[in-house]
């Protein structure tokens, strides 16, 4: 970088019109995003309650204090961190399994990408509704299953069993974004030219070869996206645990951290302690995105 | 053995196949399910074994989804807000986006990259954290009850950001050099020169804000409080609520609801399936 | 003062063969708009619109912006209102929701005169004792009835018929008969139920659970709040009978199936037995007419238990209809003239809608002894009690739901989820 007093009029020119256009963005965040987080951190050192006309009292660390010594709070850091370990690694691994399979296939690879796609045009309230009534232990959840392993009669309880109903959660999710995923990976594939691997064919590599001495290592950024992306989501999954559990699931299982939040803060109007939680999870997320992005770049650096 | 490996190479792609087709078909039963059973009596969709064609049709299901049960046909009028709202927001989003993310690719700045990780770090930010504190402000402004109110917090977002930002960084420095060069402003060579060539990520990203907003569900509820300025996902909330038992009404509201992001979908699909947005936006 | 309100009295007795709404005197003339938010219900929203433009006739300086919110969603959406200052200026909740509005001063009393009673005194004496103790604090009445509900047994006499049972004998008294009697009910595949006997209400603890422990001398909150969660076999025994019901025992129901509620007005050999109010005549009027009619259904008390120690029917909850604080005193006064003139047509509420007011007139009139089953609802309330509220009572329910689910589908232990409930419920208290 060169110092400002030595930048030339055109260099400071187009800082200038760097700013001008980045202005609206920032303008923007810092009343919708920026304040409104400010907020809830300044928040979290109050005794705050929603409905309260009384000032709010300041009692230093006291909500994060009562916070992160509840059981209910680590039983959300569980729920959450099931849920997303619970959705990664089946969402990964099928998204990238089906965009190799996809780019392989010489026919009908857009009516499998759509096909893949559609669940996620649904919204979630629909998805929610639809989910419902299929996992009705009359429904068509446990018919499918019986069907399948030939059991009939047996009500697997997607909803009402403690371990069943973390599964329920994880399948809507995975079934809702498989296919979001696979055309990221399907088009990050699409980007290796075609060079290396008939290179690499050439040399008598196997399919399975060329997809982990090749595909893999020159997929990384996408990899790296395709995983920040899916850690943030799951991190922040609302809609389908709330409408799960008003429809009668039990709420400790699947109790993530978003719900807490919105719990404490709507029901038992204790935004102060709402905030202690959305601060911790923001903090959180920030720093795992953080480790990851620096871990990357380091592979990169190391390759 | 070497009259197995011939075999075994003509096998793979049948089986490739078949698991394929197998693997969508799984994919697709929730949509198909949907679609079978807004024609049913609500009996049927409980049933055991269930029937996938329905054995008495009953497409009042769909007329009762649209009048409503206090028959004020509010549906109707709540599809088009979420259309006025979603749409808004879809082109607000890639304008306001493409803007912010040709600043930040193609502009050398003090701070820009701590301006971009801030930017990046909203993404992090759960929504119900945020949702108090933004009603408020709405409150403050006077928009509640408004489509200003259900649209200006979603103006634009990080994502968009990023994605603009992506696809623009590889956006040819040439180009932009020479326009300068011939005198064109600032403004002007970002109008007529990188919004007009961004269509793929554009589009993508259209659609992709489209769609969420179409999905929101508790920031519509807090700010719309008349019935004809409701949204979707409320809609489809309170009908749940009301028509207890009456699954199959309930499914054809939600074979209604989802149509108009099916036809969109459809419509630019050549953009997101193979398309090159999303594909420079996975590039660092 | 005086002549204003007897012309009011005289107007509001008259109301109902005139459909002449009084005239609100202080308004002057001056313009008011009102926001009202309810919860939905389609048949009172009918009869409310109908009264809101009656009311509107009388006072033309009166705008009124009625709007109806689901019933799960209405609560958040109050609280929102309030919390950013922005609430509407008469809204409705349930009473142990509507507590925490009382408490944190955000509504205002009562203005006797302009809801058409002459004197506080005037209005208790209008009401049945203890009816609008949940919403008096300080000497001050803060919220008028919208409806009082309680629960009694809905059942179904085809399928006791179907299930070689006879209505009028079998229909069970005891919760241990509920069991028995759904055990003979329930028909499966393989454990996969078709047809339930009975089923609870699951998220509603506080309601239809509480009294199951209650008759037995157990105890929630204890009156002086300083203990909770008392009488430990009362909750064991109460939680056993969860696990015995439940999947992991006889596999009788369970909170995921339709709830209850829902399927039996269909009428579809679903379910034979569900608990609900006096309303569900109306919804089932609305929703299955031939089934209305058929005369196949009916309705008995609250079981209680074969042993015992008090009878404790179904506890009731409350509608308040309240006004905000802090609306400028024109606005309330106009408020509380809508709420009084829209309450004074308590036979319409509960002719169309099916909701009760608790007001002596109500329980005393024709509409209510002709409404079926009246009185084995008015005999439930009359030996029930409310249902528990305070600031921690949302909290409350849920730890309830956790610890009763958790034992009939989780496998908990009953006295580790009664351990657990006791440590939760005291710190819920300790919170406030």
């Amino acid at each position: 970088m060169i110092g400002r007093s030595t930048a030339s009029g055109l260099e400071w020119n187009r800082a200038k019109w760097g700013w001008i256009f980045v202005a609206p963005g920032l303008a923007f965040f810092s009343i919708f995003s920026f304040y409104p987080m400010l907020n809830a951190i300044w928040t979290s050192f109050f005794n705050k309650r929603l409905l309260s006309l009384k000032a709010p009292k300041f009692i230093g660390l006291q909500n994060y204090q009562r916070v992160l010594g509840s059981e209910e709070f680590w039983n959300s850091a569980r729920a959450t961190a099931t849920f997303t370990v619970g959705v990664f690694v089946p969402l990964f691994i099928l998204s990238l399994l089906f965009a190799v399979l996809v780019t392989t296939m010489r026919r009908g690879r857009r009516l499998v990408q759509a096909a893949l796609y559609s669940p996620a045009v649904l919204s979630s309230v629909v998805a929610a509704l639809i989910w419902l009534l299929m996992l009705d232990p009359r429904g068509l959840a446990n018919q499918f299953v019986n069907w399948v392993s030939m059991t009939p009669g047996i009500d697997h309880r997607w909803l009402s069993d403690g371990r069943m109903v973390q599964v329920s959660t994880m399948i809507v999710y995975v079934w809702k974004y498989l296919g979001y995923f696979t055309i990221l990976f399907v088009t990050g594939i699409g980007k290796i030219p075609d060079s290396v691997n008939e290179a690499a064919t050439m040399d008598g590599a196997g399919p399975v070869r060329r997809f982990f001495s090749i595909t893999l290592p020159l997929l990384r950024p996408t990899t790296v996206l395709v995983s920040v992306m899916i850690l943030i989501q799951c991190m922040k999954t609302f809609s389908t645990q709330y409408l799960f559990t008003q429809s009668g699931a039990p709420l400790a299982p699947v109790n993530v951290i978003t719900l807490n939040i919105y719990n404490t803060a709507m029901r038992d109007l204790n935004i102060g302690r709402a905030s202690v939680m959305s601060t911790v999870l923001f903090l959180f997320m920030l720093g795992l995105t953080w480790v990851q992005l620096k871990v990357s770049k380091k592979d990169e650096a190391g390759l | 053995m070497t009259r197995l490996v011939p075999l075994r190479e003509a096998a793979a792609p049948a089986l490739r196949t078949v698991f394929v087709a197998a693997s969508c078909a799984v994919v697709l039963v929730p949509l198909a399910f949907m679609l079978g059973s807004s024609f049913m009596p609500a009996i049927d969709i409980m049933r055991m074994p269930y029937r996938w064609i329905p054995e008495t049709w009953m497409p009042a299901n769909y007329l009762r989804a649209l009048a409503g049960n206090d028959g004020t046909w509010m549906f109707l009028r709540n599809i088009l807000n979420s259309v006025i709202v979603s749409s808004s927001i879809a082109v607000s989003t890639v304008v306001l986006s493409s803007i912010v993310g040709y600043g930040l690719a193609k502009f050398r700045f003090r701070g820009r990259d701590a301006v971009f990780m801030a930017i990046m770090g909203t993404m992090m930010i759960p929504f119900e954290t945020v949702m108090i504190p933004l009603y408020l402000i709405i409150v403050k402004a006077g928009m509640q009850n408004s489509y200003a109110g259900l649209i200006v917090p979603f103006l634009m977002n990080a994502f968009g950001v990023f994605i603009m930002r992506q696809y623009l960084i590889t956006f040819p420095e040439e180009m932009l050099d020479a326009a300068r060069i011939d005198g064109c402003s600032e403004p002007r060579i970002f109008r007529e020169i990188v919004f007009r060539n961004s269509g793929p990520a554009a589009a993508t990203l259209a659609v992709l804000s489209f769609r969420q907003q179409w999905d929101n569900l508790l920031w519509p509820l807090l700010v719309a409080q008349e019935e004809k300025m409701k949204t979707i996902p409320a809609y489809i909330v309170k009908f749940a609520a009301e028509k207890h038992a009456d699954e199959g009404a309930m499914m054809a509201v939600a074979v209604i609801a989802s149509l108009p992001v099916f036809v969109l979908f459809f419509t630019l699909s050549k953009y997101f399936l193979g398309g090159s947005a999303v594909y420079q936006a996975g590039k660092e | 003062m005086k002549r204003f309100v007897a012309v009011m009295l005289a107007a509001l007795l008259v109301a109902p063969a005139f459909a002449q709404a009084p005239t609100v005197r202080a308004l002057k003339g001056k313009k008011v708009e009102l926001v009202v938010w309810t919860h939905e219900d389609q048949a009172r929203t009918a009869l409310e619109k109908r009264l809101i433009d009656e009311f509107v006739a009388a006072n033309p300086s009166v705008s009124v912006n009625y709007v109806t919110y689901p019933s799960g969603k209405i609560k958040d959406i109050v609280v929102a209102g309030f919390a950013a200052n922005a609430g509407p200026d008469v809204f409705n909740l349930e009473i142990f929701e509507e507590y925490q509005f009382i408490e944190n001063g955000r509504v205002a009393p009562v203005d006797y005169a302009s809801a058409g009673f002459k004197s506080m005194k005037d209005m208790q004496g209008k009401y049945l004792p203890g009816m609008l103790d949940p919403v008096t604090d300080g000497g001050k009445i803060y919220g008028m009835p919208l409806e009082l509900t309680n629960w009694a047994m809905y059942l179904n006499k085809k399928i006791f018929r179907d299930a070689g049972l006879d209505p009028m004998k079998d229909y069970p008294k005891t919760w241990e008969e509920v069991m028995a009697v759904s055990e003979k009910i329930v028909t499966r595949d393989g454990q996969i139920i078709k047809r339930r006997g009975f089923d609870f209400r699951y998220p509603y603890y506080l309601t239809s659970v509480v009294p199951m422990v209650e008759q037995l001398g157990g105890v929630l909150v204890s009156k002086d709040g300083k203990s909770s969660v008392t009488g430990d076999a009362a909750w064991l025994k109460v939680l056993e009978y969860f696990r015995e019901f439940g999947p992991n025992g006889k596999n009788l129901g369970s909170p995921t199936y339709t709830a209850a509620r829902k399927v039996f007005d269909n009428d579809k050999n679903e379910i034979a037995m569900s608990l609900s109010g006096l309303y569900q005549e109306a919804r089932m009027r609305d929703a299955n007419r031939a089934f209305y009619d058929s005369g196949e259904w009916m309705v008995v008390p609250f079981p209680q238990w074969k042993d015992a120690v008090k009878k404790v029917p179904n506890n009731y909850y409350g509608h308040y209809y309240m006004v905000n604080a802090q609306k400028p005193k024109l606005s309330q006064q106009a408020a509380w003239a809508l709420i009084g003139y829209m309450l004074s047509h308590g036979e319409e509420y509960l002719e169309k809608v099916a909701i009760v007011q608790p007001t002596k007139a109500l329980f005393d009139s024709k509409t209510f002894k002709a409404t079926p089953y009246s009185d084995v609802f008015a005999k439930d309330m009359a030996a029930g009690h409310i249902v528990y509220y305070g600031p921690a009572s949302s909290k409350i329910e849920s730890l309830l739901k956790e610890a009763f689910e958790s034992v009939m589908l989780s496998g908990v232990e009953p006295a580790k989820a009664l351990e657990k409930l006791r440590r939760d419920v005291a710190a819920a208290l300790a919170d406030i």
